[in-house]
């Protein structure tokens, strides 16, 4: 049986994921830069060897995320919106809400029982309320993105951050900090500050359990914690929600190679 | 009698001096660090030494801006939007609508011919639109801020810019230099960006000639270019605009202590 793989080539990161059957075989996680065409095909190599496994016997190529259409192989693309619900359904399938933060958008999706949009609405016009906006602030505050989550859970008196804008954030940071304000109670701000922003967005949607939350910004413990806390409802988190899109993609490929399309 | 304008702004705090409501003598400004109170005062001093006065000498003091509060020993301080409409008319008599770009907010403000506020709108939420957006692109750029606009000039292909946000403008931007855009052509970009900003806030109050500019952008010539190419209008941009807002302040001030003066009125 032939492999499917997915490739989502989002804005700061190219995830690729080899599926064959209902099983995950192979994935890799590779920066974006500025050639899309190069990260998109080293993506798959290095997904390719994390599976041992080779090229020949990938059978469909799908590509999602925003760089999609710089997939100069593949057979097939699809939104990234599409991705998250059909890969959030394929781990979860009592998913009926996903929430997708990347590094520069934001997603609300809502789903039917068999994995379909039913509905979605997006913020990407603006960096608030994205994974951008956390690596700015926490930059202004001397830290590194991938370590803020579980310092803002050791906040005691959370600080409010009153600014929407990320450049007015980064700011108001600042001045936090130069009134001696403890980093942990600002950080704890900045994750009550994006939880506020997503659960607009997901109103706009409708709020159903179960809650899928996806994209890069689900690796961090502290958000999945405050969206959770403003939901007022358990959040489904994977282990691998960062490759949702990938994995969606893969999963519409290995729909295609089912049907008996030949590659 | 002399009154005293001073705005209080997030950037700089400027201040003006004029005498009888009718001529202006001085300008000054600082930036705004740490304590406002202080700043506003060293502001203050300049001006009185500059026109060999004592503090005491200053009939009427009126402050304006974001920091108007927190100035202690002012007399009245009335908003930005009311002082920046009554400063374009002083300066420029003809005025009808005033675009005031300042350090971390926008006003479009259509005014009558007195100088009366009819309608306005603001962005106060934004960066993108806002004087912080070309200081975060100097920076990230590495151009001195006060070349900026020069080398913008020199522009023979602006690249515009499609994101609305400053943040994922900067992703743009960066991406832009990667594929060897010239740098005139980002940085003229940049100013049609705020200027797209701009007529967007402009057309919510109607637009009607003249045109003023005020605010700290005043001096930016490619940024008075690109609202002219983009409103499809002449605009004015002297260079006292900049204190537009402390010029209409202190004009304020002086018609309120005439009014006081003639038993009228009640002090703010």
């Amino acid at each position: 049986m032939k492999a499917a793989a997915g490739i989502d080539i989002g804005s700061t990161t190219a995830k690729c994921v080899l599926l064959r059957g209902k099983d995950i075989i192979g994935r890799s996680l590779n920066p974006v830069g500025v050639n899309i065409v190069r990260d998109a095909e080293e993506a798959l190599r290095l997904a390719l060897q994390d599976a041992r496994l080779d090229r020949s016997e990938v059978g469909f190529v799908t590509g999602t995320g925003y760089g999609r259409f710089k997939i100069s192989f593949g057979q097939l693309t699809v939104t990234e919106i599409s991705c998250h619900a059909k890969g959030a359904h394929f781990l979860f399938p009592g998913t009926r809400l996903v929430i997708d933060i990347g590094g520069q958008d934001t997603k609300a999706i809502r789903v039917n029982e068999r994995g379909e949009v039913a509905d979605f609405a997006m913020n990407d016009k603006c960096a608030a309320g994205t994974g951008r906006f956390l690596d700015v602030c926490a930059g202004a505050l001397g830290y590194d993105v991938a370590e803020i989550g579980p310092i803002s859970m050791e906040a005691r008196h959370p600080v409010k951050v009153t600014s929407t804008c990320t450049v007015f954030a980064e700011s108001e940071v600042t001045s936090h900090v130069s009134r001696g304000k403890d980093p942990k109670d600002i950080l704890a701000g900045l994750h009550a500050s994006i939880a506020n922003r997503t659960l607009s967005l997901l109103q706009r949607v409708g709020i159903e359990p179960e809650v899928t939350f996806t994209g890069g910004v689900s690796r961090n413990e502290g958000m999945v914690r405050a969206l959770s806390a403003r939901l007022g409802l358990p959040v489904n988190v994977s282990p691998l929600s960062q490759y949702m899109g990938a994995i969606g993609a893969a999963l519409a490929g290995q729909e295609r190679l089912d049907g008996g399309v030949a590659s | 009698m002399i009154t005293c304008g001073l705005d209080l702004g997030s950037g700089l705090i400027k201040g003006a001096l004029l005498e009888d409501g009718r001529k202006l003598l001085a300008t000054a400004s600082r930036p705004t660090k740490g304590n406002a109170t202080q700043s506003g005062q060293l502001v203050i001093d300049a001006l009185a030494e500059e026109q060999n006065l004592m503090t005491g000498d200053i009939a009427y003091l009126c402050t304006t801006g974001f920091g108007r509060y927190m100035f202690p020993t002012r007399q009245l301080q009335v908003s930005d939007i009311t002082s920046s409409a009554r400063g374009a008319v002083f300066l420029r008599p003809g005025t009808r609508h005033v675009l005031d770009v300042g350090a971390q907010s926008s006003r479009a403000i259509s005014v009558s011919e007195k100088g009366k506020v009819l309608k306005f709108k603001m962005n106060e939420k934004c960066a993108a639109g806002a004087g912080r957006f070309v200081e975060r692109c100097s920076k990230y750029l590495q151009v001195p801020l006060e070349e900026m606009s020069s080398k913008a000039l020199t522009a023979e292909k602006p690249k515009l810019i499609s994101s609305v946000c400053a943040v994922l403008a900067e992703t743009e931007i960066i991406n832009n230099v990667a594929e060897e855009v010239p740098l005139a052509d980002i940085l003229m970009g940049v100013y049609l960006s705020l200027a797209q900003r701009a007529y967007a806030l402009m057309r919510y109050v109607s637009i009607q000639p003249e045109i003023t500019l005020v605010g700290g952008l005043v001096h930016s010539a490619a940024m008075v270019k690109a609202v002219e190419q983009t409103t499809k209008l002449k605009v004015n941009a002297v260079p006292e605009a900049h204190f537009a807002a402390a010029i209409g302040a202190g004009l304020l001030g002086h018609q309120r202590a005439l009014k006081l003066a003639r038993g009228g009125g009640v002090a703010a």
